[in-house]
């Protein structure tokens, strides 16, 4: 269907519009001593309209040219014969109202000589080749936009496609040092060495499980990353403490998976690691007012040191991902926070608190609008 | 027998340490005199001790095991171990360099102190050298050694360099650092998008640039923004109009 056939208020834009070109030829045939100025436009007008409507069939008539790879003979052969075939329409229908108006008001509307009726013809061929032309280029801004969307789409796709893989892929490095731990406690402490296995596979396990659901209660998130803090305690010995105050309305909270773990590791990665005496991690899950914070704070080294290497900037990118990420779930309601202070490095995020039930009937928030 | 081998172990963690100590458990031959827990404690051991053999972990908070080679200068005796990084195993294949893939196991430990001890004629340090003065990506940040302490610098930081006979010295931030290398060697190490050699002895930070000065016919200097003006050469003067 055509668009403005779709939407009457458009049409009737369209259809005005008509009536002033009416109002034109009216004129030009006035001005040409070919007829009074009512009588011109009463003779113009409906073929106007009605023309209007042939006008339109140019819509169809480009939509059978491909935009790519068109070829000029077929689309010069399409539009010079509709613009003929609908000239000779618009010839006949004139002809046939002037004799109608004839035998109606019995006398002749306009006075039209073969001369005056060629340039009719003309006129009416090349009104519809500047419908077709016009048509043609409305539907090239069209698919321009289109591809413009398709293309910004896909791109969101592919960005939440390698989130995913992240989110999903362990560190190579935590693996294999995890390993080498194991390694070195069969023979200096078995039951550790055993112990630090099952919280390895544990881990890895519910890595898997969580990592391709969209969201989990913040209580899953929780016990992965005790899971995590244990390997990494085994590993950095009195050097890491973590302390992790879970208020108990703030558990059932449901959040994008991995989204805490990873602010662990870099607040160990960056920050623990670094420090000679270690230092203590604190996590803070708190709910109020309908919003989940969760706070994670560490001590940093003082001398803030430039990275080894380019790959070290990590830590921002990680960072900008992370807010990129909530801002695309939760809009203006999802927000990241961080600063470096005083020796400490404290990152905040804050999201509405939704639950498990609460998210599958309509969410409160839709309820408001509705009110 | 000869004298026991004296090594040196250093890695971050305590358990990797302890796994290193039980594999040299079986070479009574060696014996361990010592262990870091950070790249700044390895440059003042390895200068305190000078051990026959070092197990130096790459990644390591402070200072990464290369750039402990490059404190010290240390070139042979060196195994090195790590969990994962394809940087350093891609440098270490090409250039011959002994590694140890952690988790390893005794008989790959074993291999690779027995080649450790068959190469520790100094010439086998001709790999290092080569591992440690070119390593592929620009420098982020030049290492400078004081006697007992040691400067990190960044080369955002650094004004200029000057050649100054083997010294280099380096300023930034208001001081005057020096450091024992060839001037062609740093400029090589540098990004050359920020830093030009402008001068047979003198590399600018464009960064820092503030202005050229004329002083006389085809004479030009480098004023900086810290007010300290540079000499350009007539080859550095060309460069420097190519970038401009």
């Amino acid at each position: 269907m055509h668009p403005l056939l779709a939407d009457f208020r458009r049409l009737q834009a369209y259809l005005a519009a008509w009536l002033v070109v009416a109002a034109a030829i009216a004129a030009l045939l006035h001005l040409t001593g070919r007829g009074g100025w009512a009588g011109a436009f009463l003779f113009s007008a409906p073929i106007c309209l009605l023309y209007g409507f042939d006008a339109l069939s140019a819509y169809w008539v480009c939509r059978t040219q491909p935009m790519v790879r068109r070829r000029v003979g077929s689309l010069l052969g399409v539009f010079g014969g509709t613009a003929l075939l609908s000239g000779l329409a618009w010839l006949g229908v004139g002809v046939a109202w002037d004799a109608l108006a004839r035998l109606v008001f019995g006398r002749a509307l306009v006075t039209l000589e073969p001369a005056g009726w060629i340039l009719w013809f003309a006129g009416g061929t090349l009104m519809y080749l500047l419908s077709l032309l016009a048509h043609d280029v409305l539907l090239a801004v069209e698919q321009a936009q289109e591809a413009a969307a398709r293309e910004a789409a896909s791109r969101v796709l592919a960005r939440e496609a390698e989130l995913q893989v992240l989110r999903t892929q362990i560190d190579p490095h935590f693996l294999f040092n995890s390993l080498n731990s194991i390694s070195a406690l069969t023979t200096i402490d078995p039951a550790a060495a055993r112990e630090m296995t099952v919280d390895l596979a544990q881990f890895f396990r519910r890595t898997l499980a969580l990592a391709d659901r969209e969201r989990i209660a913040l209580a899953d998130e929780v016990s992965l990353c005790r899971h995590f803090l244990a390997i990494e305690q085994r590993r950095f010995g009195r050097k890491l403490r973590a302390e992790l105050r879970i208020a108990p309305d703030a558990e059932p909270c449901l959040l994008p998976p991995m989204t805490l773990q990873p602010l662990l590791e870099n607040a160990i990665k960056h920050g623990i690691r670094h420090l000679e005496e270690g230092g203590l991690i604190t996590v803070d899950a708190t709910r109020a007012a309908g919003a989940l914070r969760l706070v994670v704070a560490n001590p940093v080294p003082a001398e803030a040191l430039p990275p080894a290497r380019a790959g070290a900037h990590d830590r921002g990118v990680g960072l900008a991902n992370l807010r990129e990420r909530l801002a695309a779930l939760y809009g203006a309601r999802g927000r990241v926070e961080w600063r470096a202070a005083g020796g400490r490095f404290e990152i905040a995020l804050e999201l509405p608190a939704e639950e498990a039930s609460a998210a599958a009937a309509p969410r409160p928030t839709d309820k408001e609008t509705l009110r | 027998m000869t004298e026991p081998l004296r090594a040196l172990i250093v890695d971050d963690e305590d358990l990797a340490r302890r796994l290193v100590r039980e594999f040299l458990g079986r070479h009574p031959d060696v014996a361990v005199v010592g262990e870091c827990e950070n790249g700044l404690d390895a440059v003042r051991q390895i200068g305190a001790l000078a051990p026959d053999l070092v197990f130096l972990d790459i990644q390591m908070p402070r200072l990464s095991g290369l750039e402990v080679l490059e404190l010290t200068g240390r070139r042979a005796g060196v195994i090195f171990t790590t969990a994962y990084d394809e940087h350093a195993i891609k440098a270490f294949e090409l250039h011959a360099v002994d590694y140890l893939l952690k988790p390893f196991s005794q008989a790959r430990f074993d291999d690779a102190l027995a080649r450790a001890r068959a190469l520790h004629a100094p010439a086998a340090g001709a790999g290092l050298e080569a591992l440690v003065a070119r390593r592929g990506e620009p420098l982020e940040r030049v290492l400078i050694r004081d006697r007992e302490q040691v400067h990190v610098v960044p080369v955002a930081a650094i004004e200029c360099i000057e050649a100054q006979g083997d010294y280099l010295a380096v300023l930034a931030d208001g001081r005057t650092y020096l450091k024992t290398q060839r001037i062609s060697e740093i400029e090589a190490q540098l990004d050359p998008k920020d830093f030009l050699r402008v001068h047979r002895s003198f590399i600018v930070n464009l960064a820092h640039l503030q202005a050229i000065e004329r002083q006389g016919a085809e004479r030009y200097a480098a004023k900086l923004r810290s007010g300290k003006r540079v000499p350009i050469s007539r080859s550095g003067y060309e460069k420097l109009r190519e970038i401009m």
